[in-house]
């Protein structure tokens, strides 16, 4: 469940927005090989984000969580699929979290795109940690309001082991580049 | 059995050396080849990195073994009793195994092929230092 809470300067006031299904997380990465790109192609759960600013006060409280399921990623390529699912420990964890908390002000919502900040916690492989992402907001004619998050995560921040093949002559870097794109509807105010 | 520890180690150093040093260029020049290996079928916490790196001389006291009872079987220069014991041991041993592997494992026919080769390449240099170091 994800609300996203909003105000106007005066007074504070509590958004709710759906989480529309067309979402997509996706997750760069490389060995001393090659490179992948692994994504989840379309997020099928109607969450919710609250966003809550009491006045002008910043930070922007937000809460709602993205589950995302590990076992949905796929690289193009069934062997690197099943190897990165192996990796994410997907039958033990099968939900990779993206817990929302806050953004650094509440974003002005118009067609060009906005940089924000924001922290979440990503809870992935039974660890959580808490990260700062760079969003961009925007929001189309259709009012439908579209958020692109990217950070860098490392396996090991998460006590994953970078897969490593033939002794470690084959390995994977510790960076991965996440990226997931969000589209909202504003639903309430309250 | 000195000749044949001594035989197995002379021949597991020199595996070592070729085996890996060629496995590292392979990479690191072909890394197409290898994207495969990206596969769950293959270990990837480096908790049996010993094993792989022990191989070379796994393979190479094993081979002096067999070397030390049927070496009188191959005849003539060195070198060819060598590629003919490399041969021996790529068809007694490394085609069923091969064989199986490509039957039972979803791995590419590139891959079980390069397999076949690399431990036939080994077989031959092992057959090769045997000759020499135990006639």
């Amino acid at each position: 469940m994800v609300v996203f809470v909003s105000a106007t300067d005066k007074a504070p006031a509590l958004i709710k927005w759906i989480i529309l299904k067309d979402c997509t997380v996706r997750v760069n990465g490389s060995t001393n090989i090659n490179k992948f790109s692994c994504s989840i192609p379309e997020y099928q759960r109607s969450d919710t984000l609250t966003c809550y600013r009491p006045g002008n006060e910043v930070p922007v409280v937000l809460s709602g969580r993205l589950a995302l399921p590990v076992i949905s990623f796929d690289c193009n390529n069934s062997m690197m699929t099943n190897d990165l699912r192996k990796t994410l420990k997907a039958k033990e964890f099968p939900s990779l979290n993206i817990y929302f908390i806050s953004l650094e002000k509440y974003p002005e919502l118009n067609h060009a795109q906005e940089p924000i900040t924001g922290l979440v916690n990503i809870e992935l492989a039974g660890i959580s940690k808490k990260i700062e992402v760079n969003y961009r907001f925007s929001m189309d004619e259709q009012k439908i309001i579209h958020l692109v998050g990217t950070q860098t995560i490392r396996f090991s921040d998460f006590l994953l082991v970078p897969p490593r093949k033939l002794g470690g002559m084959i390995r994977a870097d510790d960076r991965l580049d996440v990226i997931f794109r969000i589209n909202f509807k504003r639903i309430a105010d309250s | 059995m000195k000749k044949i520890f001594l035989s197995g180690l002379t021949a597991g150093i020199i595996l070592f050396i070729i085996s890996y040093g060629g496995l590292y260029t392979a990479i690191h020049y072909f890394p197409s080849f290898f994207v495969d290996y990206n596969n769950p079928l293959f270990n990837s916490n480096g908790d049996r990195d010993i094993l792989f790196y022990s191989h070379a001389f796994i393979f190479s006291f094993a081979l002096s073994w067999f070397w030390e009872r049927f070496k009188g079987l191959f005849k003539g220069h060195f070198i060819l009793r060598g590629l003919e014991f490399g041969f021996v041991y790529g068809i007694i041993a490394l085609v069923p195994v091969m064989w199986i592997t490509f039957s039972s494992l979803d791995i590419t026919f590139t891959m079980v092929s390069s397999w076949f080769f690399y431990g036939l390449c080994q077989a031959i240099i092992a057959g090769i230092v045997f000759a020499r170091t135990n006639p």
